[in-house]
């Protein structure tokens, strides 16, 4: 293919020069089923993550010429060239959909049959995105987010060729801390979690809303990294994060029986008693199911309401009074007299 | 109290004394404590508001913010504790010791000493505030005569009184969950959780409102009263806001023929 | 002066006033509001009061709602906002930037077009850059035709981009933490001609408020009076329209790229090889007809 004037070289994995087209923001269309489909690629964001050394052609497998005929969908776990350095093997996502396949997110329950509304349980890509790193520089103790050229340097002084230094410091400093910020992992979830619809479907209460009103969400969202988001509390202790079990698996983080270990892990609340498990964190304020906090709730909101309307309306009709000073049903019979006056029946001054 | 005169004159004004310099430190230590814990708790508590984040980052972040928010917890639950020895000393010394001196401290004396304290609501006020509204309802042309501490002004005491040992306890049972729950089971953090959020949003709202309405918005005092740092009143303050002290203290100063007349509402100020 | 004070005070009274009742709404939502309000939970399954019942009933459903949702990625030295458009794995990076200016936009949207299975996202990656009436130009001598680049937003003439990077490339600042131009240049070439020395797009003020009025009363328009005004909307526009070659080849083009200030790098992709090879490649192996697209594009 011929690539005279171009600016930018095309990247090492564009083989096919796919960003030619793909690199258009306007390449997009409407498709069969009304959803808007936009095929640009923001080649600078797909560099920006582990996937960078992955071909086009790696995921969008079908695709052998351009231009090319309506491509299929990507499955996540077949093989790419990518190998893996550990056990030197072809990657694949495949041993992350098994997990998947034993944890609370299944769509198959544990017979292998379809449980019900089983089309409302997530594939890959209902969570993730292209993944992207989180980098963090460390230099003397500092830790920061990005990567700096201080930093780095240290791998670069050996790893020399290609981008291989870059690849694993990234990758790993992105692995050090959270991949995601957790107000996202949150939105990831309350994308189904929060929904009312399915939360009638599947008789599940807005953990979402609830995990907000804690201490826990409310953190987060002030943009905290060091506070809990829901995988640090339901992700089974150990495994990695796409193991979530319901509450009555034995195994599960949230049984009963392990909820004070999940919240006294030497991660968190180390110090706490065994009782820190009795607080409630998902509260809806429920009268059947949480009549403590519904009865302390309208305690005070009818404390509240009472003592700040009653000064409201009093501070009201006193600026109103003030409008019309002069006005009133009855004169007073002392008149503006001081009453010491009249009490000791003194004539006027 | 005898370092105070209650009658002061500056260029040719009356000013009537009303609080210690004791007093007025100690009211700025509790504003100054308030203040920094609702800017560094309402953050946390409307968390998902526009404002929240900027406002938060400004108090010094998740990091930050709540430990400036505990410290000034503490110097307020001291405040406290120190306010209630300061007055308990005085009513010992002062009304106590005086009724022992005198020979009649009995139970039945104690408990009406203490029903006479100024801050300690009484029938006066019970009456005070059926008046007040029937000035307000143009009843009457007549505004209620206050005695040195009006009803309005025992509340804004009591709110912040009666605030503090809800907010404070519950502050510390959130602060301390770790250790507490040794002794307590979690439930407990719940409720407490409950009470420290929801006091502290009456305690503000009423702040921003009621009180300041009482030393700021209103007209008279716009944009702010003096007496938090100067501790006299004008006579006209005097006059309007406690006119049976007025006149109390001008009779008792022997200026009984100088009492001017209570001010009738719209006659107050030279508008 | 004794009367203004009384007026200030009286009016400053007032002010309070209004305050109090203000604090009284204020605060209600604060006392009486559950935390646990059901955040953002309209439900689905209402339609303008209709129950929803088919697949698509309820995508136009979930569309209505998602029509501001965008999506923030936070990398902690970057942070990324874009649309959130269901179902997308690859990030975009910055927001899409709607053609607010273009008359046929009103009715047609910006990704007009559908028909043509094969090239129709070719087609609609043109007119994120070029107006309608570009291409769909109705016959006319068509002799002093010149061309301009409208302001997306506004509509107005905006000078050409001085390079390449301005047009294509802008997004990419170096350090930045955000695209502060999301990545286009935020205009799009359309005709026009000299009227009166002064330059005027094809589809003017005039047109847009032609289709102004037409989509406020179209409700109270008979069938004949709709199609009638349909014809005069329509007038300077022509379903025939100009096709592929006429500008990518490498003699004679119908866009004078270098005077809208195209690089000379750029107008030789444009007319060389790597996209005249394409076309001519999908000439061959997909449609026979593709370098005449308006034959079976027809009726819109």
């Amino acid at each position: 293919m011929a690539l005279t004037g171009f600016p930018e070289p095309a990247p090492a994995g564009d083989e096919l020069n796919c960003v030619l087209c793909h690199k258009h923001r306007g390449l997009s269309r409407i498709d069969e089923n009304g959803k808007f489909r936009l095929f640009y690629l923001n080649q600078e964001l797909f560099d920006a993550g582990p996937h960078r050394r992955n071909k086009c052609k790696d995921c969008h497998s079908d695709i052998d010429r351009i231009p090319h005929k309506p491509a299929k969908k990507v499955t996540c776990t077949q093989q790419c060239h990518i190998v893996e350095p550990s056990g030197n093997v072809k990657f694949s996502h495949q041993s992350i959909a098994d997990t998947l396949a034993t944890s609370v997110h299944s769509s198959l329950d544990a017979e292998g049959n379809p449980k019900p509304h089983h089309e409302d349980y997530p594939g890959c890509k209902d969570c993730h995105d292209q993944p992207l790193y989180r980098p963090l520089s460390v230099y003397k103790g500092e830790v920061k987010p990005g990567i700096t050229a201080r930093a780095i340097s240290r791998c670069k002084s050996c790893h020399t060729s290609g981008d291989f230094a870059e690849d694993f410091y990234e990758h790993v400093t992105s692995r050090l801390h959270k991949t995601r910020f957790p107000m996202e992992t949150i939105e990831v979830c309350a994308k189904c979690h929060q929904d009312p619809d399915f939360r009638e479907r599947h008789e599940l209460d807005d953990v979402v809303t609830t995990y907000k009103q804690t201490f826990h969400g409310k953190l987060i969202a002030l943009g905290s990294e060091r506070t809990p988001d829901c995988l640090d509390c339901h992700v089974v202790p150990g495994e990695n994060t796409h193991l979530i079990e319901a509450q009555d698996q034995p195994t599960s983080s949230v049984n009963k029986a392990n909820l004070s270990a999940t919240c006294r892990t030497s991660d968190c609340h180390e110090k706490a008693g065994a009782m820190l498990a009795g607080f409630q964190t998902h509260v809806t304020y429920d009268r059947d199911k949480y009549p403590l906090q519904f009865y302390m709730l309208m305690f005070f909101k009818a404390l509240m309401a009472v003592v700040l309307y009653f000064f409201l309306t009093l501070i009201f009709l006193e600026l109103l009074r003030r409008l019309f000073p002069r006005f009133a049903f009855f004169k007073d019979k002392e008149g503006n007299t001081p009453h010491h006056r009249i009490r000791n029946k003194k004539p006027e001054a | 109290m005898a370092k105070y005169d209650p009658i002061v004159y500056k260029g040719g004004k009356r000013y009537f004394y009303r609080f210690s310099a004791h007093q007025r430190v100690q009211h700025v230590i509790l504003f100054s404590s308030v203040l920094t814990l609702a800017l560094t708790g309402f953050p946390l508590r409307h968390a998902e508001e526009p404002w929240a984040k900027p406002l938060y980052d400004f108090m010094g972040g998740t990091e930050l913010a709540p430990l400036i928010h505990r410290a000034a917890g503490t110097v307020l639950l001291g405040l406290f504790v120190y306010h209630t020895i300061y007055w308990l000393a005085l009513f010992i010394k002062n009304d106590l010791g005086g009724l022992k001196q005198q020979g009649r401290l009995t139970f039945g004396s104690g408990v009406k000493a203490f029903f006479t304290q100024e801050m300690v609501p009484n029938k006066k006020d019970f009456f005070d505030i059926l008046h007040v509204w029937k000035y307000l309802l143009y009843f009457t042309n007549r505004p209620p005569r206050h005695d040195r501490m009006s009803w309005r002004e025992k509340f804004d005491y009591f709110a912040p009184y009666w605030g503090i040992p809800i907010l404070g306890p519950a502050g510390v049972l959130l602060w301390w969950r770790d250790e507490i729950t040794h002794f307590l089971p979690g439930i407990v953090l719940n409720a407490a959780y409950i009470m420290h959020t929801d006091e502290a949003l009456l305690a503000v709202l009423f702040l921003f409102f009621v009180h300041w309405y009482n030393v700021h918005y209103a007209p008279e005092k716009f944009p702010a009263a003096t007496v938090w740092l100067t501790g006299y009143l004008t006579e006209d303050e005097m006059i309007h806001e406690h006119y049976a002290q007025y006149v109390k203290i001008m009779i008792e100063a022997g200026l009984e023929d100088e009492v001017k007349p209570q001010h009738f509402a719209g006659e107050e100020y030279d508008w | 002066m004794r009367f203004f004070k009384r007026l200030i005070f009286k009016l400053y009274v007032l002010f309070l006033m209004a305050f109090t009742i203000w604090y009284g709404y204020f605060m209600f939502p604060l006392i009486f509001g559950f935390e646990g309000k059901e955040a953002a939970s309209t439900s689905l399954l209402e339609l303008g009061g209709a129950e929803i019942e088919t697949e698509e009933e309820r995508m136009f459903a979930k569309l209505i709602k998602e029509q501001t949702q965008t999506s923030r990625t936070d990398l902690g030295y970057k942070l990324i906002e874009q649309p959130y458009i269901e179902g997308r794995f690859h990030h975009i990076g910055f927001e899409l930037q709607e053609d607010q200016a273009s008359i046929c936009v009103r009715c047609h949207g910006n990704v007009p077009h559908d028909e043509s299975r094969e090239i129709r996202s070719f087609l609609n990656m043109h007119a994120f850059y070029l107006a309608c009436e570009t291409c769909h130009v109705a016959e006319d001598d068509g002799t002093d035709r010149q061309y301009r680049w409208y302001n997306k937003d506004n509509g107005e003439v905006v000078p050409n981009p001085v390079a390449f990077r301005d047009i294509e490339e802008s997004y990419r600042t170096e350090s930045a933490s955000f695209y502060p131009t999301y990545g286009n240049y935020g205009a799009k070439i359309s005709p026009g001609k000299e009227q009166g020395g002064a330059f005027a797009f094809i589809h003017g003020t005039k047109e847009m408020a032609f289709v102004e009025r037409f989509i406020s009363e179209q409700d109270r328009l008979g069938p004949e009076q709709k199609s009638q005004m349909k014809q005069v909307i329509h007038r300077k526009v022509s379903s025939d329209p100009i096709v592929c070659k006429e500008c990518h080849n490498e003699t004679d083009q119908y866009l004078p790229y270098a005077e809208l200030g195209y690089p000379r790098t750029r107008v030789g992709e444009l007319t060389d090889t790597s996209v005249v090879n394409m076309i001519l490649k999908y000439k061959e192996f997909y449609i026979p007809s593709f370098l005449s697209p308006g034959t079976n594009d027809e009726g819109k």
